[in-house]
């Protein structure tokens, strides 16, 4: 194809703009009015905030510097973090595999199956991880077993929701393939949808363990185990030195963790 | 022996890709279909191994209808069914291996195929089926390694595995150069006549269809509109098939000219 067609003697119509929403600033005024409202009904002032501040500064300047001499205090609840979150990643990864699968239309074709599953997940997933650790103190004890199983339900809740929408967005094809050629409905997920997540799985299950290690300074503060409940003894006691030193320790934990799963990531995919 | 019997297929919008159509196919024939995107070829295929449930009438593989079977009698019938498809279909992620051993899913055991602890039987066969198609070097290698033509081989592997009786074949060369395609299409060939497995194949160029098949219908508009040998077929053929005469758009080899 050399030859093009001569051109035209004048220019071609441009096509019109489609008309700009009227909606637009109405979304804006919204925007404000809901702004106006909120900051009013709670009482927020900017002005009484910079006030406020001189106070934090008293709570800073007694915190600073970290307490280092705390540090083999905090020892054995940070290796207890560690643990708890080893175990409930694994468990609530585990768990949350198959409960991601019966959560996608593509992986779970029954109807009825895939709406309980969704609900269920919805469910897990509306109740905040220190609200699981205050049912479960409440029920067992204190320690680190009701922290562990707060942590098993939120990674469900994590896990089934991200690795359920990756799955919503694989290549149909080879369960196509897997099926026609008389896989059960449990086989082909195996062979043709987990080989085609397990990256993100992995990627998933890594970043949960680190809302784990995170998680548990929060859950600690209602007796749940942990770095947590150290930092919860330690405020009530107005040790902010000691707390800024468990808060430092957690920083660098997650921090290595983070480094550490850029690392197997990147080696994975 | 396939046997469709006044077989219709409506899909949920309505539109009706199957109109009673009735066609026997014996034992061990190489059957090509053609016809325009949208004239049912796709649909007709996959009412076979039942992926595609017919809304009328009966289809049955030697006596056994397909209609009619449970979901474990539909598994079993379908283990029996190679399928080829356009796209290749393959899991791209994991080894050539892996993917043809997807053709032993149904015999391998539920256990065994969940822990991937295959029986070196199954994995002989994927080994001979992969040999067969001349790529049995490229085991371990990872599917998105091999190029379109590796990957349609893999996908024929993948269905001899089975060791099936028929083989179904959709539009298996519509992603792949002239060359390939006949490589691919011999492929289908030989197996067809080396193993006697009945083989029916959507295809898109008529040249193709008319050098490879025993048989050739043709279809429009859910209808059957021709059926014969693909020598007989004559220009007054084509134009009940496609609705105009035939161009360069219909032949593989006038598009690989261009």
């Amino acid at each position: 194809m050399t030859a093009t067609a001569p051109a035209a003697p004048g220019p071609v119509a441009r096509p019109a703009r489609a008309p700009r929403s009227p909606w637009l600033p109405v979304a804006l005024v919204l925007v404000v009015a809901a702004t106006w409202w909120a900051a009013d009904g709670i009482g927020f002032d900017v002005v009484e905030l910079i006030a406020s501040l001189g106070r934090a500064n008293r709570i800073v300047s007694e915190a600073f510097p970290p307490n280092w001499g705390f540090v083999d205090q905090t020892i054995r609840p940070l290796i207890e973090t560690f643990q708890m979150a080893v175990i409930a990643t694994v468990i609530g990864c585990g768990i949350g595999l198959p409960v991601a699968m019966l959560a996608s239309g593509i992986s779970n074709p029954n109807r009825p199956l895939l709406w309980i599953d969704r609900s269920v997940l919805a469910v897990v997933r509306a109740v905040p991880d220190i609200m699981y650790a205050l049912i479960f103190v409440s029920a067992l004890s204190v320690g680190p077993l009701p922290g562990v199983l707060a942590l098993i339900l939120f990674n469900i809740g994590v896990i089934g929701k991200l690795l359920s929408e990756t799955i919503d967005g694989i290549d149909p094809g080879p369960l196509e393939a897997a099926t026609a050629a008389g896989g059960s409905r449990l086989l082909v997920n195996r062979w043709a949808v987990l080989p085609q997540v397990l990256p993100n799985y992995v990627a998933y299950a890594l970043y949960s363990f680190e809302l784990n290690i995170r998680a548990s300074a929060v859950i600690g503060l209602v007796g749940a185990g942990g770095l947590g409940q150290l930092l919860q003894t330690q405020r009530r006691f107005f040790h902010y030195d000691n707390q800024l030193m468990i808060i430092v320790e957690l920083f660098a934990l997650v921090v290595v963790i983070e480094m550490i799963s850029v690392w197997l990531r990147r080696r994975l995919v | 022996m396939i046997r469709l019997e006044r077989a219709s297929v409506t899909y949920p919008g309505g539109v009706q890709a199957l109109r009673e159509l009735t066609l026997e196919i014996p034992d061990g024939q190489m059957l090509v279909i053609v016809g325009l995107s949208g004239a049912g070829k796709s649909t007709l295929i996959r009412a076979i191994n039942g992926l595609v449930p017919l809304t009328g009438g009966d289809l049955t593989i030697d006596g056994r209808s397909v209609v009619r079977a449970s979901t474990r009698e539909l598994r079993e019938i379908r283990s029996k069914i190679g399928m080829i498809f356009q796209t290749f279909n393959l899991v791209r992620r994991t080894s050539v291996l892996n993917n043809v051993l997807m053709g032993r899913l149904h015999d391998a055991g539920t256990l065994r195929s969940l822990l991937g602890a295959y029986r070196a039987e199954d994995v002989e066969l994927a080994m001979r089926a992969l040999e067969r198609v001349g790529i049995v070097d490229k085991a371990y290698v990872r599917a998105s390694n091999l190029s379109g033509g590796q990957q349609q081989r893999v996908g024929i592997a993948r269905a001899l595995a089975q060791e099936p009786k028929i083989i179904l074949a959709d539009e298996p060369v519509a992603s792949l150069d002239p060359p390939t395609s006949h490589v691919v299409m011999r492929d289908l060939q030989r197996i067809n006549r080396e193993l006697g497995i009945t083989t029916i194949v959507n295809l898109h160029f008529l040249d193709l269809a008319r050098r490879y098949g025993d048989r050739m219908i043709g279809m429009r508009g859910g209808e059957l509109v021709y059926d014969g040998t693909g020598e007989a077929a004559d220009e007054q053929v084509f134009r009940d098939i496609y609705g105009r005469s035939l161009t360069a758009d219909d032949v593989l080899e006038a598009q690989a000219a261009v």
